[in-house]
């Protein structure tokens, strides 16, 4: 057997990849030539070298991954998410269920707030604007909506949240008291256009996080006052004289910071 | 207490992490198929360490390994789905390694190249320098100066035989692992695989033969054999 053939039979056979014929053949050939046990002592210190210098991990690898993926995730859910615009087999309603009992909560609590501080802020004598029904009301309201960033439950004022101020709880969507309602200008229906479709989406959720944050911040005030009622053993609270009825200490919209 | 998916379905976080430890890549890789995040955190966990090293070699640049290595992670997680059990599960992540190393270097390729001021140029049989311990004595030779030399020697290999050689020797896939994630023919695969290990060994054989680097080797590995302890 020629060197050759030899280095080729010893590759395979520090594979454990050469049959047994073969390394017979490897073996004999060895037995006679030291040039090719040095090339085998070699290519094994070779091989122990690379294990021994095995590069590491660069420091916060883990924390980058998840950085990344979470970007990776959120960009595919921009851009790909909800296929039924082609696929006819999904439910193009479905996604509506993983947030619509959260949706539900936050508009409840906000209801419940301008049900209790709507009749403080409204001027004595207006009426409420109830929204036109039929088609010719539907085909205004649908005229009337673009692309532009606006808000399909609400309108977004110049200070957008809900504050508390020294006289309590009192405006919703940061209007000011002589315009304490108006009427929202977009449709929170569907217009059968992807594209606008898909923004109307984004925008329910990004109400969805909003209100979920006005909640659990009111949740949260709620466990505070409960706390403040069981150890004081008072049946009354004195805001005046409650620290945490601090106008700056109330609950904000995040999402507006 | 409100407990999440996974460890509804494994009991407390500690018996879920056992749990997942003592799967295979394949069992694991389905959990992530049903969403269960944690088998993919335990699967990146396996994978990180091996795909950066064998990247890193590839590619020669540790900000790079690191953004393909990461890559490679975020594309397990993204096409799960399209994992099926006809190979394993390794095979699978170093093919998605191999294409995305490959795509990088055939970009770089595509770059004009400097021309080099150097009117001697590197030969690729050409050893690497090794570490001079006598011009200190006391010295020893440090694990990373040993790892620079290796990733120098390992670069100096063309890639189509650089790609078999490190997926046998460094992630220590079978022959027919190999075959899948390159697509060659089993017996290219062999004789790359030689043909590397050839070039390898004469570009560190000074090295071979230096008593003090032998020494550092064995203290290198006795000292790994320790932490395995």
């Amino acid at each position: 057997m020629r060197c050759t053939k030899a280095r080729e039979y010893l590759s395979r056979h520090l594979d454990d990849n050469l049959p047994p014929r073969e390394t017979g053949e490897l073996d004999r050939h060895l037995d006679d030539c030291a040039e090719c046990r040095t090339y085998r002592s070699d290519l094994r210190i070779g091989q122990r070298l690379l294990a021994a210098t095995e590069p590491e991990l660069p420091e916060n690898f883990d924390w980058k991954l998840q950085l990344q993926l979470n970007r990776t995730l959120r960009e595919a859910a921009g851009e790909a998410v909800l296929p039924w615009h082609e696929d006819h087999s999904v439910d193009r309603w479905s996604f509506l269920k993983s947030f619509g009992t959260a949706t539900a909560a936050g508009l409840a609590a906000v209801l419940t707030l301008a049900m209790f501080l709507g009749p403080q802020l409204m001027p004595r004598g207006a009426a409420v604007p109830v929204a036109g029904t039929g088609p010719a009301a539907n085909e205004a309201m649908v005229a009337g909506w673009d692309a532009s960033d606006r808000l399909p439950l609400y309108t977004r004022g110049s200070g957008g949240s809900i504050f508390r101020d020294g006289s309590g709880l009192q405006a919703v969507s940061g209007q000011s008291r002589s315009t304490p309602w108006q009427r929202p200008e977009t449709v929170s229906g569907w217009s059968g256009h992807r594209q606008y479709d898909l923004q109307t989406i984004q925008r329910l959720r990004y109400e969805n996080r909003r209100l979920q944050n006005i909640l659990g911040q009111y949740q949260h005030r709620v466990r505070a006052l409960q706390t403040y009622l069981d150890t004081t053993g008072t049946g009354q609270l004195d805001l005046r004289n409650d620290p945490r009825s601090d106008p700056g200490s109330g609950p904000t919209d995040q999402n507006e910071q | 207490m409100i407990l999440s998916r996974d460890e509804h379905l494994h009991g407390s976080p500690a018996q879920a992490r056992v749990h997942l430890r003592d799967l295979r890549d394949e069992d694991l890789i389905v959990h992530v198929q049903n969403g269960q995040r944690k088998a993919y955190d335990e699967l990146v966990a396996r994978y990180k360490g091996r795909l950066f090293s064998f990247i890193l070699r590839m590619v020669k640049d540790p900000t790079l390994a690191e953004e393909l290595a990461q890559e490679t992670l975020i594309r397990v997680y993204i096409h799960a789905e399209k994992y099926r059990e006809i190979a394993r599960f390794s095979t699978w992540v170093f093919t998605i390694a191999t294409n995305l190393v490959r795509n990088k270097m055939r970009q770089r390729s595509r770059r004009p190249r400097l021309i080099s001021l150097n009117p001697a140029p590197l030969d690729d049989e050409m050893p690497v320098d090794p570490p001079d311990p006598k011009s200190d004595p006391t010295e020893t030779i440090e694990r990373e100066e040993l790892s620079r030399i290796m990733a120098e020697a390992t670069s100096r290999i063309p890639e189509k035989y650089r790609i078999p050689f490190l997926l046998r020797e460094v992630e220590q896939l079978s022959y027919e692992e190999i075959q899948q994630v390159t697509g060659l023919k089993l017996g290219t695969v062999r004789s790359r695989i030689n043909r590397a290990r050839t070039r390898f060994r004469n570009l560190i054989k000074p090295m071979l033969r230096n008593e003090t680097l032998l020494a550092e080797l064995e203290e290198i590995e006795s000292r790994a054999n320790e932490d395995k302890d």
